[in-house]
């Protein structure tokens, strides 16, 4: 099982909201693959997949805020 | 960044030789009698006679000089004179090849250039629009000085005019072309199209482009020239200039008609020698020139090194390049191979050449040269060829000794007028924008990143008080966004660059967006040249047009510093007020980055008379005053804090207005209202100083906060009154304390309000060392517990209170003494 983080945002920048998931529970992705964007107030950011395998779960959904370093979802 | 351009890794690791074309030198043959095709016998006699003015002029220059007198005529003349004897045919054959729309700008040495632009503008101007040149000037003080002084002479008017503006403005009259504000080094005379002549070696280089920038969006099929020294190749801002001028960008993804390159000419009058320093051979790298042409573009700069001991030989290499220019692919060099038999100055004495090489050049004089060449191909005779060397001389004699006359012809009576200097400084003009740009890309409101910050609430609390996140409401970042783009949108002269501006919406984001809307050419990626980014800007504006440039880092002012210290701030002065600088300069104070990023440099700038100052702490100040000074025909300064970006609104409970809004530069702003200590805050210090003045309340001190959002000017008005009422200041900012503005404030203070005062004004700042790394921080930025133990210990003693800050015990006076 391998989390998807909310990356390190940068200087100041501590929080974003999901834009939008362009992947649904029980998908399989490939490493690298954009799974989510987010934005920051600063900018627009896309979330690779860490590694390949099924989407698991999900834990945030689009227009949510979350915070440096949450698990947004799993990978298995 | 751009997506459209890879950079493809096969491609890169090929093996393969750069090869660069051949670089030409003194390939002009042409003959005399070709050239009197071409020009016509009149213009060619004119061409000598222009010489025949530069060098007499420079001639009367020299005299008074070294001997005090010039002919009868006895003047001490007290400032520089940079003389171009022997550059002659450089000078004149260059103007004879531009036209008048053409822009030169020049050096310390450029008395010649502008002669002879002005000479060659009034030959080919019609007389209407010469009369309405000289009827406005000035409101006509100066044509009418000429029509009085001169009427009954043989002169022509107009080119005493030309003469007299620019002697007048030498020996600092107020009927110099700039009053006599700019002297020597920086006269010019922009309706002939002579611009600013700049006594910071280089300096012309950028501010050059930034006027052919102008050229180029304007498509007005001119072209701007940069008359350099050789000495200047070794100065950063010229390389920067050439890169500018040269970018890929123009081409590769400029929008039509835009994907061209700006006409833009370097012109080296390449005397082989700066100052003492020997260019050739000893302080630069190059063996001719022209050769730094190649280490550019593919294209070389289409350089050339040409004989400027013969002006054919130079105009028809202006004339060519010119030709290159226009169809839209420049820039170009010229490495003009001239000497000067004048010294640097006239302090000269020549103790880095010999006599034999000055005797040498000497029979490579270009008027001797030229003059016999008309003589043997019969174009002129002796005779005529004395006439018109009597003729200059008995003009230059008349009119010089007209204008050493200072009753007639008088300098600014300062002592009459004693702020007058400070009046030429600040226009303080407001532009109206009215109609929108036509050349938007996508209509605002369909931009994704615009329609995310209308889904914001513009206040920063919720009803219960709450704080929002900046994801949920309006941010400083956003605010700005607002007020830029409005302006971008609104007014089609204005253009943003800086690095990162265009697809990464700069460094912090600010700009996110805009890429959508502003065409590239009004919105770009600028090289990592700090010094022209600035540089062109303001050849941009002086040309008629505006410009938002960003510095990313405050701290990388430094990389810009002549061209905000000397140019920047100084030109609407030197000037005489007859320049408009309408450029906003955004800087970011950086966190987190460390001793080269993270530096509070707004007390820096106030140092440098000639800019307006702000930095605004809050959303709603910085839209305000962002468009203000997007408003402003003066230079700004902006500074905005990284820490602050995401900032929502917390003080005005209408939050941030969506609509357009400016606020007037040099108000504060009470933030808290007390009666025990004002507490005077630049910048992001207003927020832990109104933490600290929470705390007060607890100890019984109401402390009013005031922050200073503008510091050139600076409201003394408001704090005065405060000070009145408290009796107390003091000034948090994050500058260094050491000759910081807090300081300069807390002087004034002391003065304005000495008797109210209870106690000195304090000032707390950063230290007087490095800013360390992010984990460290905070030793280094003023604190609220920073501020707490100075109030209980510089100002209510008697709290006897426990003190909690990292300096609580630090000695001042000690720190003082051994430079901290
Ligand atoms: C930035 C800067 N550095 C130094 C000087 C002092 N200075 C004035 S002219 C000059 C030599 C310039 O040589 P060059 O560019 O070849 O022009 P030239 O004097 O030969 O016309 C120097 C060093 C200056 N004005 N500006």
């Amino acid at each position: 099982m391998t989390d998807i983080i909310i990356p390190n945002l940068g200087n100041e920048i501590s929080e974003a909201e999901i834009t939008e998931w362009l992947v649904g529970a029980g998908e399989e992705v490939e490493e690298g693959e954009v799974v989510l964007l987010i934005s920051t107030t600063k900018t627009a950011l896309e979330i690779e997949a860490p590694v390949s395998g099924k989407i698991s779960q999900i834990n945030f959904s689009e227009g949510d805020l979350v915070q440096v370093g949450d698990v947004v979802g799993q990978i298995e | 960044m751009p997506k459209n351009i890879p950079i493809d890794p096969i491609k890169t690791f090929s093996k393969s030789v750069l090869k660069s074309s051949g670089i030409p030198v003194h390939q002009y043959q042409k003959s005399i009698q070709e050239e009197l095709k071409i020009y016509g016998k009149e213009n060619l006699i004119e061409l000598l006679r222009h010489m025949y003015i530069v060098r007499e002029f420079e001639t009367m220059l020299n005299s008074f000089k070294t001997k005090g007198s010039y002919k009868n005529i006895e003047y001490i003349y007290n400032g520089p004179a940079h003389l171009s004897i022997g550059q002659e045919a450089a000078a004149v054959g260059s103007a004879f090849a531009l036209k008048t729309e053409d822009k030169i700008f020049g050096s310390h040495r450029s008395h010649g250039e502008m002669i002879a632009k002005g000479l060659s503008a009034i030959n080919s101007l019609s007389r209407n629009k010469i009369n309405s040149i000289m009827e406005t000037h000035h409101d006509g003080k100066l044509i009418s000085y000429i029509h009085k002084n001169f009427n009954n002479t043989e002169f022509n008017d107009a080119e005493m005019f030309l003469l007299i503006g620019v002697l007048a403005e030498i020996f600092m009259r107020e009927l110099g072309f700039n009053k006599g504000m700019g002297g020597s080094m920086h006269a010019f005379f922009t309706p002939f199209g002579a611009f600013p002549n700049n006594a910071i070696v280089g300096g012309s280089s950028g501010i050059a482009v930034g006027a052919a920038l102008h050229a180029h969006l304007k498509q007005n099929k001119s072209i701007c020239v940069a008359n350099l020294g050789d000495g200047s190749t070794g100065c950063g801002l010229v390389w920067e200039a050439m890169n500018f001028a040269a970018m890929g960008q123009y081409k590769n993804l400029w929008p039509k008609p835009f994907n061209n390159n700006p006409p833009m000419l370097f012109c080296f009058m390449n005397n082989f020698y700066a100052m003492g320093g020997q260019t050739l051979g000893e302080t630069m790298s190059w063996d001719r020139l022209s050769r730094i042409a190649s280490g550019v573009n593919p294209e070389q700069l289409h350089a050339e090194t040409v004989n400027g001991s013969d002006p054919l030989s130079v105009a028809d290499a202006v004339i060519r390049k010119r030709k290159i220019l226009l169809e839209g692919n420049g820039p170009a060099l010229l490495d003009i191979e001239c000497y000067r038999f004048s010294g640097h100055s006239t302090t000269d004495t020549n103790a880095y050449r010999s006599r034999e090489e000055i005797k040498h050049w000497k029979s490579f004089d270009p008027i001797e040269l030229y003059s016999q060449k008309l003589l043997d191909a019969d174009i002129i005779n002796k005779k005529n060829l004395d006439n018109i060397i009597e003729k200059v001389q008995n003009q230059i004699e008349l009119l010089t000794s007209k204008v050493v006359d200072r009753e007639l012809t008088p300098s600014i009576d300062i002592a009459k007028k004693p702020t007058i200097i400070g009046d030429f400084t600040f226009n303080k003009e407001v532009n109206r924008i009215s109609k929108t740009a036509d050349d938007l890309l996508m209509d605002i409101n369909q931009v994704n990143q615009i329609k995310n910050m209308k889904k914001k609430s513009r206040y920063g609390k919720t009803s219960d008080g709450s704080l929002l996140s900046g994801m949920r409401a309006i941010t400083l970042r956003d605010s700005l966004a607002e007020a830029i783009i409005y302006h971008l949108s609104n007014d089609k002269s204005l253009i943003a660059y800086g690095e990162e501006c265009r697809d990464w919406g700069g460094a912090f984001g600010v700009y996110r967006g805009f890429a959508d809307i502003i065409p590239m050419n009004r919105l770009f990626n600028a090289p990592i040249s700090e010094a022209a980014i600035v540089s062109t800007a303001i050849g941009y504006a002086i040309s008629g047009g505006r410009a938002i440039i960003e510095l990313m880092y405050s701290d990388f002012i430094g990389r810009a510093g002549d061209e905000i210290f000397n140019q920047l701030a100084k030109w609407q002065a030197m000037s005489a007020g007859e320049l408009r600088l309408p450029i906003v300069l955004r800087a970011s104070i950086g966190s987190k980055y460390g001793a080269q990023h993270s530096q509070d440099w707004s007390s820096l700038l106030t140092h440098i008379p000639g800019l307006s100052i702000v930095y605004p702490a809050t959303p709603y100040d910085a839209k305000g005053l962002i468009a203000t000074s997007l408003k402003s025909n003066d230079p700004t300064i902006f500074f905005e804090s990284q820490r602050l970006y995401d900032k929502v609104e917390v003080f005005n409970e209408k939050g941030v207005p969506e609509e357009y809004y400016t606020i007037p530069i040099g108000k504060a702003v009470k933030r808290k209202k007390g009666r025990d200590i004002t507490i005077l805050t630049i910048g992001a210090s207003l927020y832990p100083a109104l933490d600290a003045s929470e705390e007060l309340i607890n100890y019984k001190i109401d402390a009013e906060v005031i922050d200073a959002r503008s510091l050139v000017p600076f409201d003394y008005d408001m704090l005065i009154s405060s000070v009145n009422l408290t009796g107390r200041l003091l000034i948090v900012s994050e500058a260094v304390e050491r000759g910081s503005f807090s300081n300069t404030i807390a002087t004034n203070i002391s003065r304005f309000a000495f008797n109210n005062l209870k106690a000195p004004a304090i000032v707390i700042g950063a230290p007087n060392w490095i800013a360390p790394g992010a984990d460290m921080e905070k030793t280094y930025s003023p604190q609220s517990d920073d501020i707490l133990d100075s109030v209980f210990r510089d100002f209510f003693p008697e709290k006897r209170v426990n003190k909690k800050g990292l300096r609580k015990d630090w000695n001042f006076l000690e720190l003082a003494k051994k430079g901290f």
